[in-house]
């Protein structure tokens, strides 16, 4: 039991100390409450050209959804969660390597996961608390209604999502520990995930072998279940198949992170490259 | 001239140290398109849409994203390498030893500027080459030279716009999520994903900058749609007259003003 407090208060310490860091670069922290705005309104404005207005009667036709200003923002809402773990949780062991104090944390009588957890924490508060502005603001602008009925199971998908793009994260922050340039890693399966999910378009329109991969992934089940519960979208599977998937996948990839991160780090002791650059 | 041959040369360097960073930016503008070609299929169910073919000039809207995630490597090499190019060396703990060397500064962000624009240029010739084999993307001999012209245009340009991005670094240190959201600002106004008169804001907003000019020009050399050579290269040539000269007057005040403050080194 005490180990576990103990393990908890380094995780709080780190959600603290990543809050503390960030509130000293004051224009950043602003921006980044700033940026998902800007960062939306390119595809709806793709979408207004492409239709000529807001609703698509060909995307009503393949999922039952005709708006599409809110069937991509749901879509793009949730893959803000990816940022958690690919960024975040990704980024956290290179930029203590380039503060120089990766050491001294290394040191610290915690397993290494716990540091890793704790850069979680600290992202899923700030990521959450910018999807929850952006949320309102968008659906109080562009007068987007949701089916309210099924928000518990909402939140419910949510967490297992993003428990299980946590061990993404974990898996991410491992590799970097060997190959360094953490922001590539980071990009590049931030990039694969975001073209395989379904995010602005149905898994219909994927060819066969992307929507194979796109049923492996966290995200695909997230988004699907939330726009099936808040927009009535029609999906092929039921919601009980999505939860059961997505325990399944949580249970693989933290599993797969976990291991590859432990992997790497004592390899990485081993070699004597924890910390080069 | 050696200082700035020496900087190119280094940062070749580094970047063959982490070679996986070269395949991630000759592939990932092309898969950040992607997404827009399988949103494109599921909101028109084809490929042609009449509402963008009366902005766009074309119907067909796979070349044209797939045109500007191109070109838009520029941008990204402009802004982020630029940019973080001082971050850098502050974090590999070189910044000081470089701004102390018997050299200005400007020197050496030349050198950086040139070292990202020939690298861009090998990115964006692997993506035609990608485009040409799998999109059918016609490249023939004679649209290299206006080509060639236009992109030295908005190269010289986004390189002003390096230079701001490099002061933004050292005044505010923490740098890169600014950049992130520049870069979606660029997104956002210029016509990289969809035609910008879409939106009146877009439009008047997409004026005065530079990567609006090039995309119309570069577009209508290899999709064959009609633009005005003349007026496009006279506004680019105006922009970058303007630009540059700015922007290394704001490097040369910040970097002045971070010197005389001791905040140089700061993180």
């Amino acid at each position: 039991m005490n180990r576990i407090i103990h393990y908890i208060r380094a995780i709080n310490a780190e959600n603290m100390k990543e809050w503390r860091i960030e509130l000293k670069y004051k224009p950043d922290f602003i921006r980044q409450f700033f940026a998902p705005f800007v960062y939306l309104l390119p595809y709806f404005l793709y979408g207004v050209a492409l239709l000529g207005g807001r609703f698509s009667e060909h995307l009503r036709s393949i999922t039952g959804v005709s708006d599409m200003i809110a069937y991509t923002f749901i879509g793009y809402l949730i893959m803000g969660f990816l940022n958690t773990a690919c960024w975040a949780m990704g980024w956290s062991l290179r930029k203590e390597q380039w503060y120089g104090t990766l050491d001294t944390i290394f040191a610290a009588p915690v397993p290494r996961w716990v540091y890793v957890a704790g850069m979680a924490a600290h992202s899923t508060c700030h990521q959450g608390l910018i999807m929850f502005i952006q949320a309102l603001v968008i659906t109080t602008f562009f007068a987007i209604s949701f089916k309210t009925a099924g928000i518990f199971l909402v939140l419910l998908i949510v967490a297992l999502m993003l428990i299980g793009l946590y061990g993404l994260g974990v898996l991410i922050a491992g590799l970097t520990i060997g190959l360094k340039q953490w922001w590539v890693i980071s990009e590049a399966l931030g990039t694969l995930m975001i073209v395989v999910t379904p995010i602005a378009y149905p898994l219909a329109v994927l060819p066969v072998f992307l929507k194979k991969i796109s049923l492996l992934l966290p995200t695909t089940y997230g988004v699907m279940g939330v726009r099936h519960l808040l927009l009535g979208e029609h999906i092929d599977i039921n919601l009980g198949t999505i939860f059961l998937r997505l325990m399944l996948i949580l249970v693989v990839w933290v599993t797969l992170g976990m291991g590859v991160f432990m992997l790497m780090d004592r390899y990485g002791r081993k070699k004597g490259f924890v910390s080069l650059y | 001239m050696r200082v700035i041959i020496e900087e190119i040369k280094k940062d070749f360097r580094i970047l063959l140290a982490y070679p996986i960073e070269i395949a991630f930016w000759i592939i990932s503008p092309l898969l950040w398109a992607i997404p827009l070609i399988f949103q494109g299929k599921a909101l028109i169910g084809g490929l042609q849409s009449t509402a963008f073919g009366s902005l766009a000039g074309t119907g067909e809207y796979i070349p044209y994203v797939l045109i500007g995630a191109i070109f838009s490597t520029y941008m990204f090499t402009a802004v982020w390498n630029m940019g973080n190019a001082l971050r850098n060396e502050m974090f590999y703990g070189t910044l000081e030893h470089i701004l102390s060397s018997p050299v200005r500064p400007f020197y050496i962000l030349v050198g950086k500027g040139l070292y990202n624009s020939l690298l861009s240029t090998v990115f964006v010739i692997v993506q035609m080459l990608i485009c040409a084999i799998f999109f059918g993307i016609s490249l023939t001999i004679n649209k290299v030279l206006p080509m060639a012209f236009f992109l030295m245009l908005l190269v010289v340009g986004l390189y002003g716009v390096g230079f701001i991005a490099a002061a933004l670094t050292l005044l505010i240190k923490e740098a890169h999520g600014i950049l992130h959201l520049f870069e979606y600002i660029l997104f956002l106004f210029t016509p990289i994903r969809y035609p910008v008169e879409v939106h009146p804001i877009t439009r008047t907003v997409s004026l005065i900058i530079p990567l609006t000019y090039a995309l119309v020009a570069l577009r209508g050399i290899l999709l064959g749609i009609k633009f005005d050579f003349l007026k496009n290269s006279l506004i680019l040539l105006g922009i970058d007259m303007l630009i540059v000269p700015l922007g290394i007057w704001i490097f040369m005040v910040i970097e002045r003003r971070t010197k005389k403050r001791g905040t140089l080194a700061h993180y």
